[in-house]
């Protein structure tokens, strides 16, 4: 079994998706599926308002140690994917700002590899320990989830 | 006597006005016991101490869990990463 390139951080630096691709592309690699997220400076859906910034915080240690605990969730539902990189931007990020990549690379598109990054996003969201306060122009305010984890996440 | 260190993050860590404070707690405590220490100390944490997530030496943890001696004990709101 070849070793497969992994990349999971939290930083507070710019998010260079070229980078991280070119680092997770291998010479059998002929697709890449890539989530990003970012700062949302106008919300129309439910309730409408609009965002100064983002200051978002990590328990450093815990969301990398979580963060490899998706990537395994992820190489054994998807032996196909290739490589993987999760990488989750913290501090105070301005709206248009990437804030979260997540991405698998395979060697063809039909394996499952959309799927592969979909679950990294859905996964991260449930338990790497990582938190917003959203500023507006109304105040500030922590955005909390609505995820337990269970016993062995 | 079990010497552990407790972490506070986000909504939890501006209420107790504090991020990590160390103290002592019988050796047999368990995470339940340890929110109700929390509570009686910090009381502006009483509710939030509800609906905690706790993780003990980065793994999360529950209620019924003995907290081991030297313990990193994170307490903190449902995740919102992203």
């Amino acid at each position: 079994m070849p070793q497969f390139p992994t990349i999971f951080s939290i930083t507070e630096s710019e998010i260079d998706l070229n980078d991280l691709l070119a680092r997770i592309t291998l010479t059998s690699t002929g697709a890449a599926a890539i989530f990003t997220g970012m700062v949302r400076g106008v919300t129309s859906r439910d309730d409408p308002h609009e965002t100064e910034y983002l200051e978002y915080e990590a328990y450093v240690p815990m969301a990398e140690a979580k963060m490899k605990q998706v990537v395994e969730e992820i190489r054994t539902k998807w032996p196909v994917v290739e490589g993987i990189a999760i990488v989750q931007r913290i501090g105070k990020l301005y709206p248009k700002t990437p804030t979260v990549l997540i991405a698998c690379t395979a060697a063809h598109r039909d394996t499952g590899v959309f799927d592969a990054a979909r679950y990294g996003i859905d996964r991260l969201k449930e338990i790497v320990p990582v938190w917003k306060k959203e500023v507006s122009p109304d105040g500030a305010e922590w955005i909390e989830g609505d995820y337990i984890p269970k016993a062995g996440e | 006597m079990n010497h552990v260190k407790l972490l506070f993050f986000a909504t939890i860590r501006d209420r107790a006005g504090v991020r990590s404070v160390e103290l002592d707690v019988p050796a047999d405590i368990t995470v339940k016991d340890l929110k109700e220490r929390i509570s009686a100390d910090y009381p502006t944490l009483k509710d939030s101490l509800k609906s905690v997530l706790v993780a003990i030496d980065r793994e999360y943890a529950f209620d019924e869990a003995i907290v081991p001696s030297n313990a990193e004990i994170a307490f903190f709101p449902p995740v919102s990463g992203g």
